[in-house]
């Protein structure tokens, strides 16, 4: 389409040209090249040993990172404010996928839950519906609750008994709620029915975040924590499968060919670390010892082979995308726009907490992946998209008043 | 909100509303920022810091253990060689096969067999890893022979790494599998681990000495006793590895060179060997010996052991298996009894290995009996106590102070009035009860300790037994004491201490390796021989020599006189000792050669003949039992034998000279003569056969070796006879026999126990049985054998 002249753009248009944020993209860029790096010298010894080019697995990431960037740039290029009825059909489809990938999916037999499916059902690309799922959530929570203050006041008759309730429930702000908690639950229901435990957690983080951050009434963030660690503690203590990850995580030890072999290896890979590592590539453990270094442990290979500093360094990447993040998230033009950013942003931190945890037997295991580092070419895609939007988003970020 | 809004007007309202939230959003979110972009990740770097840096060491040791492969190299082990160089011991590379089925079934990719749907198609994926379990299946049944069923049971075992599927495999199947490995790439499923085994060429040889080695290395005799030297140091392969146990070349690689062992050289030499035990042999089948026996043969001037035989003995190649017929039989007849219980029977068993595996020469002792004398008189030579000019009077027995029983003397009549030689060569008991009673208890004990008898020889043998002796020795121990009965020493001990009473007075320290020397042939260690002490001076032990060969040489009265081998100067003494075990009797001769320079010392020793009847003094096969007949009459001609191989001259007394083989001169067509005086130059006699004046044929033919003195036949005219019948000789004495063979034509060369073919000895066997046609001019052999010696044990403790 040829370019418009800035003249015969709307507002909005005018805005949605301006400059993306540059620290954002530049972190963003960082981490993504460190950590395909990172996951190539992670995956040569599996590669080489067990499939059939020690390239094998870059080879795939690479081609991903760059689709994953080209997405990136062009969602960076759309104007956010579509994403606000973009959402409705994104959660829709989000929510035909999960079902579809309870029957149509795979990864049963590898690991023991229906996680993956083909683009096209049968063939294409596999993804999980679960990362798509995150971003609809936040996207439609983002647009929903932005528009809360804006909605006007829904009278309840006072003459039914109904009525009445409703109204005492709306006054204490739990009807307008209830959207919400429902999407979750069907979300997080089906997610379970996978079963895809980590997956839940990150959906539910992603949307208590924006809920949290939209101002929703404290009390019923105390009210679900409460529910929530009082569940956790039941599961915990009441069933053996959770007792047991409990137990090894305080103790891997206690079954160290089994099911704490892969805590043990990759303790082992951060503790053989040290200050400044064993150098770049010269990890031992991704010599088989790791059960699939590229993945889940990859940054258990960056503290082995660059240290402490190394993996200090990229926690510090990390860290300092999520505050220009949520930086962005503050001065970002509107309220959806700030909702959307702490949504991505929020998932985005949880989930490298939750994989560095797990890697370093702070937290029992479970099945996270590291962003920009673990293998894994859709969810990389994805999670560069995600920051597309981001990127969107600071396009709008009004030029600060020179005076 | 605040209360106050509530007065303003909708929009305003509505605006306040959106100032407000926007404002908790922002608060909400700075609250956001701080947690999720700092706070979180203070424990992440803790954590990191305390695992990487804190508890560096503890992972570090972790992360080595599992990722270091640390393969021993085998240090080659040192063979053991005889005195010749002939090798005794060695080792050499085999191989273990080792399969592993779990890395079998690893080494084929799951991810080869997905479906489009990413889960696996079972059937193929099983059908490939099948695929190479039978290619493996088949080369090792075909190449090791192995049963398929139980390698395909093995294979099964996916859980096992390490499955041994044949040890000790050599060269060129152990090639055939490498070559196989290599070719379809195998080498993590199936893989050859080097080994050494231990070869001894020549089988049971000097099996106790040489012992053998098991899995830890050597077990028994010289193999344990110098394992150290033997083994060498084990080098080391230090490699990096990945979980799936495949090498890693890397910086962290290591190499240790292995250090090969040392070789022994002993002083054991094999031929000596092999001749000692066969005689050891030869005798346990002759005498019906049940339990084995034994024969040392000793340098008595150095202490060298040139041979050291015991029976039973065993092959180290197969230490287990037990080969002595006497101890299976047992063994059989133990399985077949229906009370022994299981237990029994593998106890039984393996008392039975133990037994093969001892050295009767060393890790036993026994009770010297009689050859003890030669101690006792060489003792009481040195102290002066008794001299040529003394009589001993022999009545058959003595009585000792605090013994109500009278000491018998091997002849119960008694041998009367003796001079010293003569008791010694009587072997008389009341002699020596005298000889010791003159030492006394104190000068007794004295020359027991010197003789080295209550210490360890200092030989470097594992187990060498200790003696066992009197507590507090009484008169009675003395007088028993004096012919060498109720105490033990190992037969090494008395070998050694004998060889001091012959080899003018020193007690050596015995020794069997006579050097060690690295791989390229450096000596690193050398055997000097060794003088414990002085025991006796060099006049006494010419003196006591000198007796002690009388007791061999000496035709009427020697009781160690059927160990005489014409040309040589044997000395020696008998034993026979009865042990305060019921039926027990180890009957034994030591012998020494040449008598004016002994350069060699041999102990032969019976231990129990069986008898032809409970309380018999005959053996099953008819021979009294008695060191004077038993070994005395086998050691002969080991020594000879021996003798012959170490190149000692022989020198023949004027007799037999005589006797010694002559060369036939050629006599045909001279005249008769020109034919007696050649012959007479060769004391050779003649019969002659016709009546002419011309030899026309002789017997035998020229240059034929006939032993001297013998009557060759002389034809005159006539035609002699092709062939002759052997007569039947058995029974008849020297003359007789002679002129018996010569009279039919034949020639006689006698052997046999002695030389003195006197009256007393006869025929006991001839070469060509009676009845049997042969050539004329045949020489016969024929072996003498003198009456039963009276040297028994009769003392009847």
């Amino acid at each position: 389409m040829a370019r418009k002249a800035k003249r015969d753009l709307t507002m909005e248009e005018q805005l949605a040209r301006g400059p993306m944020d540059l620290p954002f993209l530049m972190l963003t860029m960082m981490l993504l090249g460190i950590g395909l790096l990172m996951m190539f010298s992670a995956s040569y010894a599996t590669a080489y040993y067990l499939e059939d080019s020690p390239l094998g697995y870059i080879r795939r990431q690479a081609l991903f990172a760059g689709a994953g960037v080209l997405a990136m740039y062009f969602v960076s290029k759309v104007n956010y404010q579509t994403l606000r009825w973009l959402a409705i059909p994104m959660l829709v489809g989000a929510i035909a996928l999960l079902v579809l990938v309870l029957p149509f999916g795979f990864g049963r037999s590898t690991v023991g839950a229906q996680r993956w499916m083909y683009m096209f059902i049968v063939s294409g690309p596999s993804f999980q519906p679960s990362e798509i799922a995150k971003v609809a959530v936040i996207l439609f929570f983002a647009s929903r609750l932005s528009k809360r203050d804006t909605e006007k006041k829904r009278k309840w008759s006072k003459r039914t008994l109904t009525g009445r309730t409703l109204q005492r429930l709306d006054n204490v702000g739990f009807l307008e709620l209830v959207p919400y908690g429902a999407v979750l639950l069907v979300i997080a229901g089906l997610m379970l029915l996978e079963p895809h435990m980590s997956g839940t957690i990150l959906v539910l983080a992603g949307g208590a975040a924006v809920l949290f951050a939209a101002g929703i009434s404290l009390r019923w963030f105390a009210l679900g924590g409460g529910l929530a660690g009082a569940a956790l503690w039941f599961i915990i203590n009441e069933t053996d499968y959770m007792t047991s990850r409990v137990q090894l995580w305080r103790d891997p030890w206690s079954d160290p060919q089994n099911k704490g072999f892969q805590t043990i290896q990759s303790l082992i890979a951060v503790g053989s670390g040290a200050l400044t590592g064993r150098g770049l590539g010269k990890s031992m453990q991704k010599f088989l010892y790791i059960p699939e270094p590229e993945n889940d442990c990859v940054f258990a290979i960056v503290v082995e082979e660059l240290g402490f500093i190394g993996g200090a360094i990229v926690l510090l990447l990390f860290s300092l995308l999520i505050l220009r993040g949520y930086w962005l998230a503050l001065h970002a033009r509107d309220k959806f726009g700030a909702l959307t950013i702490v949504g991505i942003i929020t998932l985005l931190a949880v989930q490298v907490f939750l994989n560095v945890s797990v890697v370093t037997n702070l937290i029992p295991v479970t099945g996270i992946s590291l962003p920009f580092f673990s293998y894994g070419g859709t969810a990389l895609m994805i999670q560069l998209a995600e920051m597309g939007v981001v990127l969107s988003i600071s396009r709008q970020i009004p030029a600060p008043k020179n005076d | 909100m605040r209360e106050n809004i509530r007065d303003f007007g909708g929009r305003q309202e509505k605006r306040q509303r959106e100032t407000g939230s926007k404002r908790l959003v922002f608060r909400r979110t700075v609250l956001l920022m701080l947690v999720f972009g700092v706070v979180l990740f203070v424990p992440l770097l803790r954590q990191i810091w305390n695992i990487a840096v804190v508890n560096h060491e503890y992972y570090q040791r972790l992360a080595v253990e599992q990722q270091t492969r640390d393969v021993p190299v085998s240090a080659s082990r040192g063979n053991i060689y005889d005195a010749k160089g002939n090798v005794l011991a060695m080792s050499a590379t085999v191989y273990n096969v080792i399969l592993s089925p779990r890395d079998l079934v690893n080494s084929i990719s799951e991810s080869k067999f997905k479906n489009e749907d990413g889960t696996t198609d079972q059937g193929a994926y099983s059908a490939a890893i099948q695929a190479r379990r039978d290619l493996i299946t088949d080369k090792v049944c075909q190449v090791l022979g192995l049963d398929r069923e139980k390698v395909a049971e093995r294979m099964t075992r996916t859980n096992s790494q390490y499955e041994v599927l044949k040890t000790n495999v050599e060269g060129e199947q152990a090639d055939q599998l490498q070559a196989f490995i290599a070719e379809n790439k195998l080498g993590y499923s199936l893989y050859l681990t080097p080994a050494t085994k231990r070869y001894y060429p020549y089988s049971s040889l000097a099996a106790q000495v040489l012992g053998f080695c098991n899995s830890e290395g050597g077990a028994y005799g010289l193999e344990a006793w110098f394992n150290d030297t033997l083994e060498g140091t084990a080098g080391r392969v230090i490699t990096s590895q990945t979980a799936h146990s495949t090498e890693i070349y890397n910086s962290y690689s290591e190499y240790i060179d292995a250090v090969n062992g040392y070789n022994l050289n002993l002083t054991i030499d094999a031929t000596i060997q092999a001749y000692a035990e066969r005689t050891l042999e030869e005798g346990i089948k002759d005498y019906d010996v049940l339990a084995g026996g034994w024969c040392i043969v000793m340098n008595p001037k150095t202490g060298a052991i040139l041979a050291a035989a015991s029976s039973p003995e065993y092959d180290p190649n197969d230490y287990s298996t037990i080969r002595d017929e006497k101890l299976l039989a047992r063994l059989e007849e133990l399985k077949n009894s229906p009370e022994t219980t299981e237990e029994q029977y593998a106890a039984a068993v393996a008392a039975a290995r133990n037994k093969q595996w001892r050295s009767q020469a060393w890790n036993d002792t026994y009770e010297p009996g009689s050859t003890f004398k030669a101690l006792v008189l060489a003792a009481a030579l040195e102290e002066g106590l008794v001299s040529d000019s003394d009589s001993f009077f022999c009545s058959g027995g003595a009585r000792v102070a605090g013994w109500n029983k009278v000491i018998n003397c091997s002849k119960l009549t008694g041998h009367g009035a003796q001079t010293l030689q003569m008791a010694v060569q009587h072997s008389c008991n009341p002699a020596f009860m005298e000889i010791g009673a003159r030492l006394g208890t104190e000068k007794f004990y004295e020359y027991f300790n010197a003789f080295g008898l209550n210490e360890p020889t200092g030989v470097e043998l594992p187990g060498e037994a200790g003696s066992q002796i009197w507590p507090q020795m009484s008169n009675v121990d003395l007088a028993v004491a004096s012919f060498g009965q109720r105490f033990n020493v190992t037969p090494l001990q008395m070998i050694t201490a004998f060889s001091a009473v012959i080899n003018g007075g020193n007690l050596m320290e015995p020794y069997i390796v006579d050097s060690v020397t690295a791989e390229d042939g450096t000596v690193v260690q050398k055997t000097e021989p060794t003088v414990v002490r002085q025991v006796v001076s060099q006049e006494t032990s010419a003196r006591a020599t000198a007796i002690l060969e009388s007791v061999v040489a000496d035709p009427v009265e020697g009781t160690g006189k059927k160990a005489y081998q014409p040309g040589y100067r044997i000395g020696g003494k008998t034993g026979t000792s009865e042990t305060t075990v019921p039926g027990e009797v180890v009957v034994s001769f030591m012998g020494f050669a040449p008598a004016d320079d002994p350069q060699v010392i041999v102990l032969l020793a019976y231990n129990t003949p069986a008898r032809s009847a409970p309380g018999s003094s005959t053996g099953t096969t008819g021979t009294y039992i008695s060191g004077g007949n038993m070994p005395a009459q086998k050691i002969g001609p080991l020594m000879a034998q021996i003798l012959d191989y170490i190149g000692v001259e022989k020198h023949y007394t004027e007799s037999e000279s005589d006797l010694a083989d002559v060369s036939m001169p050629r006599v045909t067509g001279v005249s008769l003569a020109e034919a007696k005086q050649a012959l007479d130059e060769r004391k050779l006699s003649f019969r002659t056969v016709g009546g002419g004046d011309t030899v026309t044929a002789q017997v035998p033919s020229a240059g034929t070796a006939i032993p001297g003195g013998s009557t060759v036949i002389l034809y005159l005219g006539e035609e002699p006879a092709e062939t002759v019948v052997v007569p039947d000789v058995s029974g008849l004495s020297y003359e007789g026999a002679k002129t018996r063979l010569e009279n039919a034509g034949l020639f006689m060369r006698a052997s046999g126990s002695s030389t003195y073919y006197g009256n007393s000895s006869k025929v006991q066997s001839q070469s060509v049985a009676g009845g049997e046609s042969v050539a004329a001019g045949t020489i016969i052999n024929v072996e003498f054998a003198t009456p039963q010696i009276d040297d028994g044990y009769l003392y009847t403790g």
